[in-house]
């Protein structure tokens, strides 16, 4: 990457702020041409302002703003898009009962004496899509395909308008590993093709796989920007908290007697209908004071797994279960929660949190017959327990009446933790406890995780980033297509081994289960 | 196939028509049948016109009428209309919900040979049989003369009206300024209360409260009177004022009279006795005016259990 | 001032006052200054504002009733006759004509929440259900103190105390009883909402309901809760509207769901869910309530008084909006 490469944009002292708060302060920032560069730093560092200040969400920002050398000032989203600035956001943007190729030309249709050229639009599309080896029907809804084929169609739409400057936010955050690689080839293609692209991940392995450059950001301020070749982990953690992480602690082996959950020939029908089951007849214990890793690509049926010992598909869900050696049967999540399970959803918004309801209300909410003797709420008793978590955990606001969805998406996940907590389970089910969440809170709840087995709860853990699988688990079982392939104990897994079982073979040197 | 079959159903219903000879209709054992098509039942007004149309028809025994309730709807009314002339019913009568879309399905039943009697509302042009309808008009105006005799000509006076879009609100009005014409009564307030009471409620408390000096009160209909009488009652007011209505029908405004609480009520008549029997007069082949005025009666306390009195002309 | 106007509360507060203040300009002569005035709009306005507690709590769960006016002409019929024609205690027939507004208010709220159906059709389909039913209940016709016999005569029967006294003032003229029925209508709304466990959960449902699912919450339980007090608040007005009306009018009640869905509304209730409370419904109620008076004081002509309502609703709609979003 030589130096002098041609900027493609570049912020000078961007600085935004919102009522008396600062988010962003002073930012320099430059993509060049045929780059990756890559932008890191915790929730709430400014990363999404920068990004919202190029894409021409906001206007209103001290500083400038150069698009090839010109200052500009967007006047709108669609300003940025007509100047070649395409954003991919994590939340995909696609509207699922239009077709593929409508959706790509969606407000730019193709036109002739007013009629829209649905034949040439098709044609174009399966073009653009081809190029980037997705084999996908133009006039299918977009809703029908998996996300990672819908995040696929969203760079199509932007190669579409010949955009040359494209951002992606978290676009792997629910992508499983072969779709990660399709992703990064794509990738590779457009930077080889001289488009310049703003990549934001908090994942240390796709962070050094992908970037040329990196730059970090803290509390709005700009922390620094370096090659990736020069800027070692430690240092860029450093860069993004301020501080250095205490190392990792040391796994003891903290394993209590007894079993925690107990499941035999456990099967969950598939919630949408398919005949094949989502999870087929799996047996497994987990141990208090123990943590099982999950592993499997993405529709692995791990998640499923989790929902159905939770009641969330009532009768659907059939197999012998036994929580602290008593018999359970999944009915509704309700009756879980009285039998001592509790499930963090892999998806905080739509299924884990009340978004415009307090945080203590949301903290109080799985528990709250507790607050509410005879019926009636004891605000003070639920206030003081929310204060407590707040301590607890770590929970950073400025007050637990705040609508829970104004903190940032660490806090966010750890009201949902606190939630859990407070009814003592005697089962975590994990999906997913880390996704969106920035280093420093993924560490605190890493932290909390080793609390709770040493309390003598048992976790079950479902993962699919792979470093927290093999760091968190003290045993690992995979699964593949609603089975479990293989079973490692902590000490012989890795990488590879996982990986291999998750696609299905029965991998040399360990056990089939 | 389905299609063949409804032609022959048809064609059978046709024959059976065509077939069945004049002179044995009429009698007990094959009744004339009238389709009786009424536009909306969600009023009392015109559930007594069915309920007059019932009690005389009931009194003949070669006459069975077939009620259909078009709900306020007018293409319903319209495929009545076409059911009706298609079952081969002998007579219709309709009370129509408005005049220019339901005049071609009346005009059409006509020209094919059935006597047709509208009531109440007219159609468009002249094909029917028989228009009965009584006139609002007349009703307001008489309305207008009985409160100028009984107030002696002075006094203020607080009008209630029903929709000023529709046509009896409109006549109910313009009718009654005409009676009062000429004296030295005056509107001091007036406000639209849809027909409905509680609105006529609400609308007589603002003139109870802006207005210490009421004398009378003429309501479009009973039920808005009434609701008027409970808004003075509330305000102890009930005594020095006079309340009028139009309608008459037996459960409300004639209740009301013998209650106490209206002083008059003027009737606007169903015709539905009158359709009964101008109904017979065709049937058995005779012949009746075209266009028929239903004479109104007026009720007070005295004249109630006579069954009260005709409208001076 | 902008602070002042950051909450839900002192918006609806203030376009009430807004309301009042026209209301002095356009006094009508000095009527509105008269205390028989406001006792008035308050009695006017009791009918809806019981519709709109219940109202409330269901817009709260993310749903909608729209069989409240039915059932309110349902039960008006129903309460006046099992107390005029039969003549049965109103220590029974209240109760009953309550139950029955629970009843229909739960019927819509089974389907709604065992079958996951909208609730818009579910009670549109109760609307028309129950306005048929009271229709066939009354065989199209009032029930009042004046009735039909067999033979053709009519009865003058004797109307019964309840209604008097429902349709009574208290406090030295000062306050109608129908008043005092919807300050204790949303006094248990208010305990219901704010108090009471499952206001919470109706709050949750209404803000992320497979969230809420997910932490237990009855959700079942919690919309039957929401729906039968609806209907039970729909049966409530029912009655005051016959008492006030000294009869069963089968037609009662028309458009009046749609009253009692601007009222929650204008108060600052968010029609998506999760928003809202008891109180802004009050202050939605007594905003309606002035305006009706006033434009009815002055003797606005029928067409201006929709057009100027229409504006109105509008207005403090966007007034009410939520500006942090």
């Amino acid at each position: 990457m030589q130096e002098n490469a041609h900027v493609l944009v570049e912020t000078r002292g961007v600085s935004k702020s919102f009522g008396p708060q600062t988010v962003l302060s002073g930012v320099d920032f430059t993509l060049r041409a045929g780059e990756v560069h890559l932008l890191a730093g915790e929730n709430g560092a400014g990363k999404s302002t920068l990004i919202k200040i190029l894409a021409g969400v906001y206007q209103d920002y001290k500083g400038t703003v150069l698009l090839q050398g010109a200052p500009v000032r967007f006047a709108s989203p669609r300003a940025a898009a007509d100047a070649g600035i395409a954003v991919i956001h994590q939340e995909l943007s696609l509207i699922p009962a239009m077709s593929v190729s409508d959706n790509i030309f969606l407000g730019r249709e193709r036109t002739r004496l007013g009629q829209v050229q649905f034949g040439e639009q098709a044609g174009h599309c399966r073009d653009l899509l081809l190029r980037l080896g997705l084999n996908v029907d133009p006039g299918v809804p977009a809703g029908n395909y998996p996300i990672s084929i819908q995040q696929g169609i969203e760079i199509a739409k932007a190669l579409a308008f010949e955009s040359r400057i494209l951002i992606m936010d978290e676009p792997t955050s629910s992508l499983n590993q072969e779709e990660v690689d399709r992703l990064f080839e794509v990738i590779a293609g457009l930077r080889a093709a001289g488009c310049g692209i703003i990549y934001i991940s908090h994942k240390m392995e796709e962070i050094y796989r992908i970037a040329d450059r990196i730059t970090v950001l803290r509390d709005g301020a700009l922390a620094g920007t370096a090659p990736a070749g020069e800027l070692p982990q430690e240092k860029l953690i450093r860069w993004m908290v301020g501080r250095e992480l205490a190392a990792q602690a040391e796994v003891k082996d903290v394993r209590q007697d007894g079993i925690g959950i107990e499941v035999e020939q456990f099967t969950v029908q598939d919630p949408r209908g398919l005949p094949r089951p989502a999870v087929d007849a799996v047996s497994f214990q987990v141990r208090r004071g123990e943590v099982v890793g999950l592993g499997g690509l993405q529709g692995s049926g791990a998640s499923e797994l989790l929902n159905g010992l939770f009641g969330v598909y009532g009768r659907r869900a059939t197999g012998s279960v036994r929580v602290a050696g008593a018999a359970y049967a999944p009915a509704t999540p309700r009756h879980a929660i009285e039998s001592g399970l509790a499930l963090v959803t892999n998806d905080r918004k739509t299924t884990g949190l009340v978004g415009g309801m307090s945080i203590a209300r949301n903290a109080t909410l799985a528990a709250f017959p507790r607050y509410t003797p005879w019926g009636l709420v004891r605000e003070s008793q639920e206030t003081a327990a929310a204060e407590a978590y707040r301590t607890q955990l770590n929970i950073k606001c400025a007050d637990v009446s705040m609508p829970v969805n104004s903190l940032s998406g660490g806090n966010q996940q750890k009201v949902v933790l606190a939630k859990w907590l407070d009814i003592n389970p005697c089962v975590l089910l994990l999906d997913e406890p880390t996704r969106g969440v920035d280093v420093g809170a993924k560490q605190e709840i890493y932290g909390l995780i080793r609390q709770w087995t040493a309390q003598g709860k048992a976790v079950l853990l479902v993962t699919t980033e792979m470093s927290e699988l093999l760091s968190l688990s003290d045993r690992i079982l995979v699964m593949h297509r609603g089975q479990i392939t293989a079973e490692f104990a902590r000490h012989e897994a890795t990488q590879e081994k996982v990986l291999a079982a998750a696609m299905g073979q029965s991998a040399a040197g360990c056990e089939a289960v | 196939m389905f299609r063949m079959k409804i032609a022959a159903m048809l064609a059978a219903c046709w024959v059976v028509c065509l077939g069945a000879p004049a002179a044995d209709k009429g009698t007990e054992a094959n009744p004339w049948v009238i389709g009786m098509s009424q536009c909306n039942l969600g009023e009392p007004w015109r559930v007594q016109m069915n309920a007059d149309v019932a009690k005389a028809a009931e009194a003949h025994k070669n006459l069975k009428v077939i009620f259909k309730d078009a709900q306020n709807d007018t293409l319903k009314q319209r495929a009545h209309l076409e059911e009706f002339a298609s079952q081969g019913v002998d007579l219709i009568i309709v009370s129509p919900k408005e005049a220019a879309p339901l005049t071609p399905p009346i005009k059409k039943a006509f020209r094919d040979g059935i006597p047709v009697i509208v009531l109440d509302r007219a159609v468009l042009g002249k094909d029917y049989t028989q228009f009965i309808g009584a006139n609002n008009k007349l009703i307001g105006e008489a309305a207008g003369k009985w409160v100028v005799k009984k107030l002696g000509g002075q006094g203020n006076i607080v009008e209630l009206k029903g929709l000023m879009t529709s046509t009896p609100g409109q006549d109910r009005n313009s009718g009654f300024r005409k009676g009062i014409e000429g004296s030295g009564l005056e509107v001091i307030f007036e406000a639209d209360m849809q027909w409905l009471e509680p609105n006529a409620r609400k609308e007589m408390e603002s003139a109870l409260a802006r207005f210490d000096d009421i004398k009378l009160v003429y309501a479009h209909n009973d039920p808005a009177a009434h609701g008027a009488w409970l808004a003075a009652k509330a305000a102890g007011r009930e005594k020095d004022i006079l309340f009028v209505g139009i309608d008459g029908l037996p459960q409300e405004g004639q209740a009301y009279v013998a209650q106490g609480v209206l002083d008059v009520c003027f009737e606007y008549p169903t015709g539905g006795k009158e359709a009964i029997a101008s109904a017979l007069t065709v049937l058995g082949g005779g012949e009746v005016p075209q266009d028929m005025v239903v004479p109104s009666r007026y009720f007070t306390k005295e004249n109630l259990k006579d069954g009260g009195a005709a409208l001076e002309e | 001032m902008k602070k002042f106007l950051a909450y839900p509360v002192t918006r609806a507060l203030l376009a009430l006052v807004i309301i009042v203040i026209l209301g002095t300009i356009f006094n009508a002569d000095g009527a509105f200054f008269d205390w028989g005035t406001h006792r008035d709009m308050l009695r006017q306005v009791s009918v809806y504002g019981i519709l709109a507690c219940g109202m409330t709590l269901v817009i709260i769960t993310g749903g909608i009733d729209l069989s409240v006016g039915s059932v309110l002409g349902l039960t008006s019929v129903f309460f006046s006759m099992l107390s005029i024609h039969w003549g049965w205690s109103p220590w029974v027939t209240i109760p009953l004509s309550l139950l029955l507004g629970a009843g229909c208010g739960m019927i819509s709220g089974g389907f709604i929440a065992r079958f996951g159906l909208q609730p818009f059709i579910v009670t549109l389909a109760m609307m028309v259900f129950a306005r048929g039913m009271a229709k066939y209940v009354s065989g199209g016709q009032k029930i009042s103190n004046y009735l039909q016999k067999p033979d053709g005569s009519f009865e003058n029967l004797e109307l019964p105390a309840v209604f008097d006294a429902l349709d009574a003032r208290l406090l030295g003229n000062n306050v109608t009883v129908v008043s005092v029925i919807l300050g204790l209508s949303v006094a248990v709304s208010y305990l219901v909402l704010n108090r009471h466990r499952y206001g919470r959960y109706l709050f949750a449902i209404g803000g992320n309901e497979a969230a809420a699912a997910l932490s237990g919450v009855p959700v079942l339980r919690a919309k039957l809760l929401a729906y039968g007090i609806s209907g039970m608040f729909a049966a409530l007005a029912g009655i005051c509207q016959a008492a006030q009306e000294y009869q069963g009018d089968p037609e009662a009640g028309t458009a009046y769901e749609l009253s009692a869905i601007a009222i929650v509304v204008i108060g600052g209730t968010s029609l998506m869910g999760g928003r809202g409370g008891i109180m802004l419904t009050l202050l939605g109620t007594l905003t309606i309530g002035y305006l009706e008076k006033i434009l009815s004081l002055n003797a606005v002509g029928e067409a201006s008084r929709l057009m100027l309502t229409g504006a109105i609703i509008v207005g403090a709609v966007m007034f009410q909006r939520n500006r942090a979003n």
